[in-house]
């Protein structure tokens, strides 16, 4: 009898036990670091124009309070607040807005006010994409912070999957060298250890810089001229074409420049680890597609 | 005398207060007097006791040290145009701070490196100036203004070598930034200390200002004495650019401002140099956040804009 009772009393507290005691939500961020929440992330920082995007691609745009300059996509960023550069942050503007997740930039945004944010408490995720997968990783993540798992995981499995299909349509096609100028003057370029390097390899492209030991190798225009690229491809705004690639033109001995394979594709898909790397790809594709037409 | 100074501490204090209150958040005076009394809203505490008073003190003491080793180095080398930055101090704890952030390390090291930069200027302009023949005023800035451009090419070269990721936050270091201060207790403490040991030699130091013959003919121990100075002057420099990196011109320009008001008697001008170098550099710190926030300047370029028409103003009124 009275174990019954003990057994019943046990159920009781079980069934009106508070449904606040559910297990955090923790995931590992880019720098390995266990970012664990109590609750759902509402009010999302983003540090660089690329976490913005990713926070929306996440499906957790909504929830976004904060942002700093050039947050210019998806257009429904334009409206939120600034909180500085991510090079330079108003730390007083961010504390005001009260975030309770605070998405990094690990390479960009500067250590001491990362450093004084981690001394604040303030639960911080670190974003560092170096591939495909971890682009589609980081916003599973970002979707399990901010409980919008669906939209999420959904949006993360469309870019495998757009990813996948280009790589399947450009595994046999034929190799054409590459190079991409990051910018003019210091005259820079990446390896293949960058995402935009990876998205020349997806496209059968073979950057002439690939194997150079740094991720954003400063190099000189005879070093080009000697790889002799038959493909020159620049980001600019909106892909129009400005006068970032006139120095080539009058080195006529040039492959790219005797072909006129000088390209332009749009700046920000292209430099930002975000799932519009997918339209990124396809507009490299079809430039290197043409290069090949030219052969 | 005391006068001046009690008009200039009120000056100081008054800035600080303005500081405290002014921000991207802006916090009434009322409202600050209920945070130093402990209520007052959470963001406040936090606005204020974690980001703002740390900052602002920190502004406060590098102001006041960087004056004080400029009014230093304009009596120990007997030249206006001398700042604490001549001799080499601010390269030489660059090249450390560059290296530190070149081999990505946190901030504490990057401190320690930057300090131990300037020691290391110290000591290797203190040895190559001697030489064979003595040690005079001229010798010893030419020796430093050599040795800068030295450190400067290095800096140049650091630049060109990092990659490019790591260069705004080099930039910003070497453009000088009080918010890089994570506490600013040591450069506080440095600054007190210093005042109290330099105003027994204020004195000497007025005579030593005639030349070092007269000096020594006066009775003044002229080879202690400058050494004491150089090396004074070396560690305020050193704390200075430990803590917010090198900030220009409030070296240069506060004693010459403050000996255009209050003349050329050291034992007003050094105590003076703290008080009104840190006010400059409080009002700057607190423009430099506020007047395109959520934008941040650089307050170096705020301290030249503030200070650049106030002497040309003071200098124009004097004669």
């Amino acid at each position: 009898m009275i174990k019954l009772k003990g057994l019943a009393v046990m159920l009781g507290w079980m069934l009106l036990a508070p449904p606040g005691l559910a297990a955090p939500i923790c995931v590992v961020d880019d720098l390995e670091v266990e970012v664990c929440l109590d609750q759902p992330a509402k009010r999302i920082a983003t540090l660089s124009p690329g976490a913005t995007e990713l926070a929306f691609a996440a499906g957790a745009g909504d929830k976004v309070v904060a942002v700093v300059n050039y947050s210019d996509y998806p257009e429904a960023a334009l409206k939120l607040p600034l909180v500085g550069n991510h090079t330079r942050i108003d730390l007083e503007a961010l504390l005001a807005l009260k975030p309770d997740l605070v998405i990094t930039w690990r390479t960009g945004n500067p250590p001491a006010q990362m450093e004084m944010l981690r001394a604040l408490g303030l639960p911080m995720f670190a974003i560092e994409p170096r591939t495909f997968e971890g682009v589609s990783k980081v916003i599973e993540q970002l979707s399990t912070l901010a409980g919008t798992e669906q939209e999420g995981f959904a949006e993360a499995e469309r870019f495998r999957k757009g990813i996948a299909e280009i790589a399947e349509q450009y595994r046999d096609a034929e190799p054409v060298p590459v190079f991409y100028q990051v910018w003019q003057t210091p005259l820079m370029t990446i390896n293949d250890d960058h995402l935009i390097g990876k998205v020349v390899q997806l496209c059968g492209g073979v950057n002439v810089f690939g194997d150079m030991p740094r991720l954003v190798p400063r190099i000189s225009a005879e070093v080009v001229l000697e790889a002799d690229p038959h493909a020159i491809i620049t980001g600019s705004v909106e892909g129009i074409e400005d006068n970032q690639l006139d120095r080539w033109k009058s080195y006529t001995g040039m492959t790219a420049v005797a072909k006129n394979n000088l390209f332009f594709v749009p700046a920000s898909p292209i430099s930002r680890p975000t799932p519009r790397l997918l339209e990124a790809s396809r507009d490299i594709c079809e430039r290197l597609d043409v290069a090949r037409e030219r052969e | 005398m005391t006068r001046s100074l009690l008009v200039l501490g009120a000056i100081s204090l008054a800035a600080l207060i303005l500081a405290l209150a002014i921000g991207s958040v802006n916090i009434a005076p009322s409202e600050l007097w209920k945070v130093i009394q402990g209520e007052g809203s959470a963001l406040h505490r936090t606005l204020l006791l974690d980001l703002r008073l740390p900052r602002t003190l920190a502004a406060f003491a590098t102001g006041g040290l960087l004056a004080v080793a400029g009014a230093l180095m304009q009596v120990l080398l007997r030249n206006p145009l001398a700042d604490p930055y001549v001799l080499g101090l601010s390269g030489g704890a660059a090249v450390g701070a560059l290296l530190a952030m070149l081999a990505g390390m946190g901030a504490l090291l990057i401190s320690g490196f930057a300090f131990a930069g300037a020691m290391l200027a110290m000591v290797l302009v203190f040895g190559l100036a001697h030489g064979t023949g003595s040690w005079t005023a001229s010798r010893l800035l030419l020796t430093g203004v050599v040795v800068a451009a030295g450190w400067g090419a290095v800096i140049t070269l650091m630049l060109a070598i990092t990659p490019s990721y790591k260069l705004p936050g080099m930039l910003y270091w070497l453009m000088g930034d009080v918010s890089y201060a994570r506490t600013p207790w040591p450069a506080l403490v440095v600054l007190v200390l210093a005042i109290l040991v330099i105003l027994p030699l204020a004195r000497n130091m007025n005579v030593l200002a005639r030349g070092p013959m007269q000096a020594a003919a006066l009775g003044v121990s002229v080879r202690p004495l400058e050494w004491t100075i150089y090396v004074l002057a070396s560690l305020l420099t050193a704390t200075a650019v430990t803590t917010a990196g090198s900030i220009g011109f409030v070296g240069l320009i506060v004693p010459h401002m403050l000996r255009l008001v209050l003349g050329n008697d050291q034992r007003i001008i050094l105590p003076a140099s703290a008080l009104a170098g840190g006010t400059l550099l409080v009002l700057a710190d607190t423009l430099a956040r506020t007047v395109i926030a959520p934008e941040q300047l650089p307050v170096g370029v705020i301290t030249a804009l503030l200070g650049v028409p106030t002497f040309l103003y003071l200098l124009h009124r004097s004669r």
